[in-house]
């Protein structure tokens, strides 16, 4: 990066133990503007820990963590504030069941932004909008598929104007053919110049919208780099194992 | 035997009378029992110690007294510890405010912890406030899913305000068996007691089976 901008994510040597697994062993990273990092490894890597520990649901034991430069803030209410900078995306969506689509998405702007409700409700169809689904907004979460409720979730995540997208595995839990309708809002979002880190799985699309991608494994950063040094000229051997472990011939 | 049912319609009015001290009494004790459970619930899911341990002891204290016995205890004990001397029916709303919030307070911790951590996660990831996701996101969630039990808990507490009748409060079956002391007609008044709690019960349990069915939440 030769851009003097601060980093809008930073972790730095970040730990964090569950009782004794060392689930994060002192992982650096920082994620510039506009940039697609995708976290990829095995199980029980740390990926997802990773993220949540970005926006607070994980408290880390070391390191720092750092938003616009600023570390995050110790407090719950300095931590609220820096969550509505963050949009999450949950493998199981979490859309919230007794609200419907267009309700789902004003919840951010409501409660957290206390806006006035005709402004967040023209933000949420909008959004909605946006994410293709504005035939949807009176719809209950119970009658959309899957892909149409992750992309849901993904407007509701994006209605407080979050500067950072976290994705944790947000096809994961989708059937095949509605994995690309996610993905596609996805990559539309990173053309539009949005943060995002993403833990994935999906390899074709960490080859075709990451910036760089991040190999994890037993908590540690093995690699990282553009997706092409990644899928095709690994440089660390424990990467070539886990892609070939895919399928994945390069 | 010969039954006579004239007595019953001559006393139409103090039956109706009754009737309505019933309806009153359970309603007022529902309107304090459900937030009294809902604060219990919040208090025993609190990870402050003591207010955990106060709502336990509250609630296993009340559950497992008959409430007859709460009801005389709140009848002799509540004057001679306030100084106050209630009226038999807000002594008879303190004891079933107390058996029923108790109650409720398990059904609606039950309720809360029902609700999937992750429904919790989204919501502190938009920004919101631990009790901004227990108002918004887990209590809605968690009321719609214990409609059920808060509905045969309602018609159970219907039918045990009979019991403050020992207190001598004005209600239905105080009515019905004074009554019955006065007229000596054991049968019919007995009869006419039952036909008029059946008939005010059945329609509150067809309710909220429909209320259950109009609100309650897909997944």
């Amino acid at each position: 990066m030769t851009a003097p901008s601060v980093p809008v994510l930073a972790y730095e040597n970040v730990r964090k133990r569950f009782g004794s697994f060392t689930a994060l062993n002192g992982v650096s990273l920082e994620v510039a503007h506009g940039e697609v990092v995708c976290l990829i490894g095995p199980s029980g890597s740390g990926k997802s820990t990773l993220l949540r520990c970005t926006n607070g649901l994980e408290t880390i034991d070391g390191g720092r963590i750092l938003l616009d430069g600023a570390p995050l803030p110790p407090d719950a209410a300095g931590m609220r504030r820096v969550r509505r900078r963050m949009g999450m995306v949950f493998q199981n969506f979490e859309l919230f069941p007794h609200r419907t689509a267009i309700a789902n998405v004003m919840s951010g702007p409501l409660t957290v932004l206390r806006m006035p409700r005709s402004e967040a409700e023209h933000r949420a169809e909008t959004l909605l909008d946006k994410v293709g689904l504005a035939d949807k907004a009176k719809s209950y979460p119970a009658d959309l598929s899957g892909g149409q409720q992750q992309r849901v979730a993904i407007a509701r995540a994006l209605a407080t104007e979050p500067e950072v997208m976290l994705f944790d595995e947000p096809t994961s839990a989708l059937d095949p053919e509605t994995i690309g309708e996610v993905l596609g809002v996805m990559k539309q979002l990173a053309d539009e110049g949005m943060t995002m880190v993403v833990v994935t799985h999906e390899m074709t699309f960490a080859r075709r919208v990451a910036n760089r991608v991040a190999v994890l494994e037993r908590g540690a950063l093995v690699e990282l780099g553009p997706p092409a040094q990644i899928f095709e000229q690994p440089q660390v051997a424990r990467t070539r194992d886990f892609l070939s472990h895919l399928g994945w011939s390069g | 035997m010969t039954l006579d049912w004239a007595i019953v319609w001559e006393n139409a009015g103090a039956l109706a009378r009754g009737a309505e001290i019933t309806v009153l009494l359970a309603v007022a004790t529902m309107l304090l029992a459900i937030p009294g459970g809902v604060l219990l619930a919040l208090m025993r899911l609190s990870p402050v110690r003591p207010l955990a341990l106060a709502s336990a002891g509250f609630t296993e204290f009340f559950r497992n007294l008959p409430l007859l016995l709460v009801i005389y205890a709140a009848y002799y004990i509540l004057p001679l510890t306030t100084g106050i001397s209630f009226s038999p029916f807000a002594t008879a709303l303190v004891a079933l405010a107390l058996n029923v919030s108790a109650y409720n307070g398990e059904t609606f911790r039950a309720g809360i912890q029902s609700i999937r951590k992750g429904q919790s996660e989204a919501a502190l990831a938009l920004g919101m406030s631990r009790a901004q996701v227990m108002r918004e996101v887990v209590l809605p969630q968690a009321a719609r899913r214990i409609a059920p039990v808060l509905a045969s808990t309602w018609v159970s507490l219907f039918k045990d305000t009979s019991l403050v009748s020992v207190i001598a409060v004005g209600e239905l079956a105080y009515t019905a068996m004074r009554i019955r002391s006065q007229s000596f007609r054991v049968l019919e008044m007995l009869t006419a007691m039952a036909a008029i709690y059946w008939a005010l019960g059945y329609p509150q349990a067809k309710l909220t089976d429909w209320l259950y069915r109009r609100f309650g939440v897909r997944e």
